[in-house]
């Protein structure tokens, strides 16, 4: 048996608590929350055994195997480290960190002690993230990845953490080094990182407020941000965010010497772009057809996971996924999910991204 | 100005027992119901009424109150109640406090959050005002568990609160019935001299959408569900003034009230007249027991899928909302000397009206 604690009892603990319980062998055996009234909820609704108001209270008072980090960021790296200093392995929600060194620090703790530690990119563990990651793994694309392209869009519609967001100056999203952007694009940048070689790759970004936001007087939000991505191998990656583009697409579109793979994580697709040629009109009508049938075969699949009740929402899905993998790496020694690398080469290009488009320095982002 | 109801005078004689000068709280104040609160507050002639706001540069239901009184009584104090400092500033000196901010959201943690951990704030911060002599905790009439009555029984304040709302999957009434169980704690622990008000379903101009009691229109077409259920209505106006008498009135601490105004209408009464008043729209009758089944077994698929679907249709919110319950304002008349100003009809007349001209989604 796991015995799991989570630390920090917002929204996403529940999230992770749903997941938890899907996950044979594993049980929640504390929950923390320095606000008692929210652990105190979280243990109510799942039953977990013990609550707590104070993560080293809970640390010392239970045996814990895994802990859930579920706090907001600013806590990440000082509640990550007590963890692990604990003897525990340690999923931390994202952002992993506020940056890169922070990032460097945990994953060095766990290293020495023998432990194990991953990041909340459960986007990457969806349904059809875990097709793709499977051609491309048997060679689907003919060599290394030339290009990528990671969109990852953002509707401030009438969600209310958006709301809470906008209405709220003191809201923790908009303290972090990136603001907004630092709390979701990594999402889509570590599609990006899985990929790329070199541990600094080269990192060209420009970021703006759309005239959405300025209207609603929150010109101090950058929504809006273009990236190129060079890592000195021959692989090249465009990422953009933007809370403006509609509908709010999340696709990832991957290109390789031989044949490419678009992955629309919306509607759990993974597209193939075969190289193959036909013959004068053949070209109009062949393909289509061949499109329309793959589109088919994804309807066949996902209602097959459904019937099977193994669909779930996407991110649902590749957070059982993820949990899953963690705890196996944990319980058979089997390799991370998420290697250290992908988890730090994601933090690194975030770095690069907030830095640039910090409005404090102006005349990087002018020289895009 | 209105004519403050039976009894009520402002200068603590009579059944009254706060001041015109006395400091009055309002959470919520920039809510469709807080705004009418603090209308009605400053119509009785109430001079120094307090709004907790949040900034959220929305104008929000209290700008228009704002422009009409000039600000004169009004004292707004932005913050949020998540802030315990917050809370402390708005509840220094006040005599009554009228808590009607929830949290509205799809998650349990954030309902909880923001009608539980908030009430937690504002309850310490005014349980050692040596001022406090009422605390008016608005609620809903969603709480109580209608699962061991029958069809048509009457659902009154004696009925027993659902113990399960987590089952019913209803993030925001279980946010709501923490935040009763919170006012109880302190009342118990500390004296709090409060009154706790359930209000049926509040309508009226500044909230368009027909009421889920109705019928639903989840699927793409509207199943009309409540067919000849009474609709537990009460006038945002009406219900309004309710709360504002249930900080006022002596005599009345520790009391649970429901609100619902006369005359209630039908469900399908109230349908056909929004159907040839609003607009028109096709819906299907759905019986109750029919709907109970299918519930049944979305609730078991559920489970037997581990979430897949969320339980959001379950038999116990097919009883709460469909099985068809009587309702009875006695207890509020008799307590709080209220009775519902605006007429039934001329209610449906104004919030039809309302929604006509919003071009209200069903």
């Amino acid at each position: 048996m796991i015995r799991v604690g989570i630390i920090g009892c917002g929204k996403v603990a529940d999230q992770h608590a749903v997941q938890i319980q899907r996950i044979p062998g594993a049980e929640i055996a504390a929950v923390c929350d320095s606000e008692p009234l929210m652990a105190r909820q979280l243990r109510e609704r799942f039953n977990a055994l013990r609550y707590f108001s104070s993560a080293q209270e809970m640390l010392a008072a239970c045996k814990l195997d895994v802990v859930h980090i579920t706090t907001p960021p600013q806590s990440h790296f000082q509640l990550g480290r007590i963890c692990l200093e604990s003897g525990c392995n340690v999923y931390i929600e994202k952002p992993f960190t506020l940056n890169t060194g922070e990032a460097e620090e945990l994953i060095d703790i766990a290293q020495r002690r023998g432990l194990k530690l991953t990041a909340g990119h459960n986007a990457q563990f969806t349904h059809a993230m875990v097709r793709m990651r499977e051609l491309v793994r048997t060679g689907y694309l003919g060599g290394e990845p030339v290009h990528m392209e990671s969109i990852y869009c953002y509707s401030f519609g009438d969600e209310s953490y958006a709301e809470a967001l906008l209405g709220d100056k003191e809201h923790w999203a908009r303290k972090l080094p990136g603001s907004l952007l630092q709390n979701i694009i990594s999402h889509g940048i570590s599609k990006i990182a899985e990929f790329l070689k070199g541990d600094h790759p080269r990192v060209i970004a420009n970021g703006f407020t759309s005239p959405f936001l300025k209207n609603a007087g929150q010109g101090d939000i950058v929504d809006e941000v273009r990236v190129i991505i060079d890592d000195g191998h021959l692989t090249t990656a465009y990422f953009t965010f933007s809370s403006q583009i509609s509908p709010t697409i999340h696709q990832f579109r991957l290109f390789g010497p031989k044949n490419s793979l678009v992955v629309d994580d919306d509607h759990q697709l993974v597209i193939k772009y075969r190289n193959n040629e036909y013959k004068s009109y053949l070209r109009y009508f062949i393909p289509p057809f061949q499109f329309a049938w793959q589109y088919l075969g994804n309807f066949s699949i996902n209602l097959r996971k459904f019937i099977n009740k193994d669909f779930h929402l996407p991110f649902d899905a590749g957070m059982k996924t993820l949990i899953e993998s963690f705890y196996n790496s944990i319980v058979s020694d089997a390799p991370l999910p998420l290697p250290y690398r992908e988890i730090l080469l994601c933090s690194w290009i975030m770095d690069q991204i907030f830095m640039q488009i910090d409005r404090r320095w102006p005349g990087l982002t002018e020289s895009f | 100005m209105v004519i403050p109801g039976p009894g009520v005078s402002l200068n603590g004689e009579g059944d009254n027992f706060i001041h015109e000068d006395d400091t009055i709280l309002v959470t919520g104040g920039n809510g469709f119901i807080g705004s009418r609160v603090v209308s009605t507050l400053l119509s009785y002639g109430f001079k120094r009424v307090r709004c907790l706001t949040r900034s959220t540069g929305k104008s929000g239901f209290l700008e228009s109150v704002v422009k009409r009184c000039n600000q004169a009584g009004l004292e707004i104090v932005n913050g949020n109640l998540l802030s315990r400092k917050s809370c402390l500033i708005a509840a220094q000196g006040v005599s009554v406090v009228y808590h009607l901010a929830a949290g509205v959201d799809k998650t349990f943690a954030g309902c909880f959050m923001n009608s539980a951990v908030t009430t937690r704030n504002i309850l310490d911060a005014v349980a050692e005002e040596p001022k406090l002599k009422r605390f008016v905790n608005v609620s809903s009439m969603a709480v109580y568990s209608n699962g061991k009555m029958q069809r048509g029984e009457l659902l009154d304040e004696s009925c027993e609160v659902e113990a399960d709302l987590v089952g019913r999957y209803e993030p925001y009434v279980y946010g709501k019935s923490k935040q009763d169980e919170l006012v109880l704690e302190y009342a118990r622990t500390r004296g709090l001299p409060y009154v706790l008000l359930r209000p049926g379903v509040v309508f009226g101009p500044g909230k368009a959408q027909l009421t889920g009691r109705v019928g639903i229109n989840t699927f793409g077409v509207f199943l009309h569900l409540g067919l000849n259920n009474i609709i537990p209505l009460t006038y945002v106006d009406n219900c309004a003034e309710a709360i504002v008498l249930a900080g006022l009135r002596k005599g009345i601490e520790g009391e649970v009230i429901n609100l619902v105004d006369d005359d209630l209408p039908r469900s399908r009464e109230f349908l056909n007249l929004y159907r040839s008043r609003v607009r028109d729209f096709q819906s299907i009758p759905v019986s109750y027991q029919l709907f109970y089944f299918l519930c049944t077994l979305w609730e078991k698929y559920s489970k037997w899928s581990e979430g897949q679907l969320p339980p959001v249709f379950n038999r116990k919110y097919c009883e709460t909302y469909w099985k068809g319950n009587t309702y009875s304002n006695c207890k509020a008349k008799k307590l709080l000397g209220w009775y519902p100003r605006v007429r039934m009809d001329e209610s449906l007349h104004k919030f039809f009206e309302y929604a006509r001209e919003a071009k209200a989604p069903r």
